[in-house]
């Protein structure tokens, strides 16, 4: 399995570039959901692709699985996967400015999603002069076998898994997700290059 | 670079639709599919409002949709298993389906304009065709997992998929405190049954017991076949009392009920055993322990008859 | 003039940056923390005319930090660098005594105007 290998350098960097990102994203979507969204330091890790099908299949309940492919400039793409368990779905249509009965428990999940993953990964692509495209959300059935069988149908080699893992805290309420974004191996130098250039600059 | 004459050339002959809205929901521009396809003209469409145009819009829905790609300046989506259209317009695949209208994937794009202003860019796209072929496959997928959970000959639950529903409301019944009773049946002297009639006798037998049985039942009990010639039924929210008057029930039937099979009449009982959930029993295999032990209590009684497990007596 | 700064920040990254937007006075005795706790252990023993300070920090954040300054009266002035740049966020922090907010990534041009306005350039 290919290794991200930073150093300390790059990994504080990598960290402070996501931070911002998180921090305007966040506040993109406090401006929409007309709210206040508690923030909380996203934590990185790289994690195996066989512990995180265990982790995803050992939650008790089912969690919501959206997937969401994401292409950039230089090679930089990927997958996110925003995993996370609604504890109250009938809040999600309120949360986002609708009424409950307008839309469907699926649709508020991806479309939430969809603003998370995609308000997160503009600013991030910005701050490495990128540009991001998306392909359309899809949600996946919160069994192992789905999402495992969803990842072994990707055509590149999804080696790297970055963790981000989220907190959000809105006001009243709360829920968590984890956004996780496969890498191909062809993306990691190039993001590691991005890395070192903005380094350079100090 | 590519000019201006060559893009709107490539873009009024995309198999997509591109429509074109101002932050009033004005109509900037369309391109050529969808002036084909909603059989509409250019003139009548090109700067009137999009509700106005297509009033089968879900009108709050989109605003609010539309708003979020202004303000976050990011792209949004709808899919056909979202919604199955949102524009009305008819499709043009080769085969039938359900609709008159074509399924619909579309994409909400953000674009900033020279003059400063913001435009949305809603990309139509006609999946008729998956939409129909995703639905056979889906509907293909539900009768196979409804084959595993079958049993094939009485068209009641199996036994694998009767367990798991067991142990499903064995659990609820812990958690909240509700009753939970077990009916588990044997059909008396099968085997000299099979051996009188065959085995086209004893199936017969079988399948009416099924249908039978399954009448005198209510909309939550849960029905499957144990075992060759053995039936279980799980009642939740049941106690003894509504167990023992089920199981009095269904051991009258199936006394009462003449199979006639070729020229023969063939009259069968059975055993009957019945639990409910006691405060001892930790998992549901306990459950059916204690069904069992009633049925075999049944059958050392004399048979045709109905037995309570012994516990539940003493209490 | 020469003014005492601390840069309070969990990420090496963001703490070169401000050092290396701040003038030559400023930055070249400049001291570093690496969360609230730090810093406020350092402002409770030495005196800093400045303190950069970021939000989202383990430990102790940035509103932690404002607070304990505020109650134990230790005025240094309170330049905020933050990636939470919600206005309630902003509201919060100047209402806890800080003398003005700013986005990361910080801009020069935002940091010397800033520290114009306050005296310090």
């Amino acid at each position: 399995m290919s290794e991200l290998n930073l150093n300390e350098d790059q990994q504080d960097c990598l960290q402070e570039i996501i931070n911002v990102a998180m921090g305007q994203a966040s506040d993109q979507l406090a401006r929409f959901l007309d709210t206040f969204v508690y923030l909380k330091v996203p934590s990185i890790e790289q994690v195996s692709t066989l512990s995180l099908i265990e982790t995803l299949s050992s939650n008790e309940n089912s969690a919501a699985v959206v997937s969401q492919g994401f292409f950039g400039y230089e090679g930089i793409r990927g997958e996110a996967l925003l995993v996370y368990k609604p504890k109250d779905s009938d809040r999600l249509a309120d949360l986002l400015g609708y009424e409950p009965d307008e839309l469907s428990v699926e649709e508020q999940i991806i479309d939430l999603s969809s603003i998370l993953t995609t308000t997160f990964l503009n600013v991030f692509a910005k701050q490495i002069d990128n540009q991001m495209s998306y392909s359309a959300p899809r949600l996946l059935a919160g069994s192992q076998s789905a999402v495992s069988d969803h990842l072994a149908q990707q055509s590149f080699n999804w080696d790297l898994a970055l963790k981000v893992k989220i907190t959000y805290q809105v006001t009243d309420y709360s829920f968590n997700c984890d956004m996780i974004l496969f890498i191909p191996e062809s993306a990691i130098n190039n993001i590691k290059s991005v890395i070192d250039r903005i380094l350079e600059e100090f | 670079m590519y000019s201006n004459d060559i893009c709107i050339d490539i873009t009024n002959k995309l198999n997509t639709g591109v429509l074109i809205i101002d932050n009033q929901y004005n109509i900037v521009f369309w391109n050529r599919y969808l002036e084909i396809h909603s059989n509409r003209k250019t003139d009548d469409v090109v700067g009137n409002n999009i509700f106005q145009v297509f009033p089968e819009l879900p009108q709050k829905w989109l605003k609010r949709k539309v708003e979020g790609v202004f303000q976050l300046k990011s792209q949004s989506f709808c899919s056909w298993e979202q919604r199955h259209h949102l524009f009305e317009l008819q499709h043009t695949r080769p085969i039938s389906t359900n609709s008159h209208f074509m399924a619909q994937n579309c994409t909400f794009l953000p674009l900033e304009r020279k003059d400063g202003s913001d435009n949305v860019c809603i990309l139509i796209e006609d999946v008729t065709d998956v939409c129909h072929y995703q639905t056979m496959l889906n509907k293909t997928l539900e009768e196979l997992a409804q084959s595993n959970r079958i049993d094939g000959l009485t068209q009641i639950f199996n036994r694998k998929h009767w367990e798991e529903c067991l142990e499903k409301e064995f659990s609820r019944a812990r958690r909240y405190q509700h009753g939970l009773a077990l009916i588990m049946f044997d059909l008396d002297h099968f085997k000299l049954l099979n051996d009188t009639y065959g085995h086209l006798g004893g199936d017969l037998v079988l399948i009416e017991t099924a249908k039978i049985i399954s009448s005198l039942l209510r909309l939550g009990d849960l029905f499957g076949r144990y075992g060759g010639e053995e039936f279980a039924i799980i009642l939740p929210n049941t106690d003894i009392v509504g167990a023992l008057d089920v199981a009095e029930r269904i051991r009258v039937a199936i006394s009462k009920n003449v199979i006639n099979f070729q020229k023969s009449e063939i009259k069968v009982t059975a055993s009957v055993g019945v639990a409910v959930i006691s405060e001892e029993d930790t998992r549901y295999e306990d459950l059916i322990s204690n069904t069992d032990l009633a049925l075999y209590d049944a059958k050392a009684s004399g048979r045709n008859i109905v037995c309570v497990a012994k516990h539940l007596i003493e209490a | 003039m020469s003014f005492s700064v601390l840069v309070c920040d969990d990420s090496n990254m963001a703490r070169k940056q401000v050092l290396r937007s701040l003038p030559e006075q400023l930055s070249a005795n400049a001291q570093l923390a690496k969360n609230g706790q730090e810093a406020v252990e350092l402002l409770r023993s030495q005196q800093f005319d400045i303190l950069f300070l970021d939000l989202t920090m383990p430990v102790l954040d940035g509103l932690g930090v404002l607070q304990a300054l505020k109650d134990e009266n230790i005025t240094p002035a309170i330049f905020v660098i933050s990636a939470d740049i919600q206005p309630e966020m902003q509201n919060k922090v100047l209402e806890l005594g800080a003398k003005a907010f700013m986005r990361k990534p910080v801009q020069l041009d935002v940091l010397n105007t800033n520290l114009k306005s306050h005296g310090f350039l």
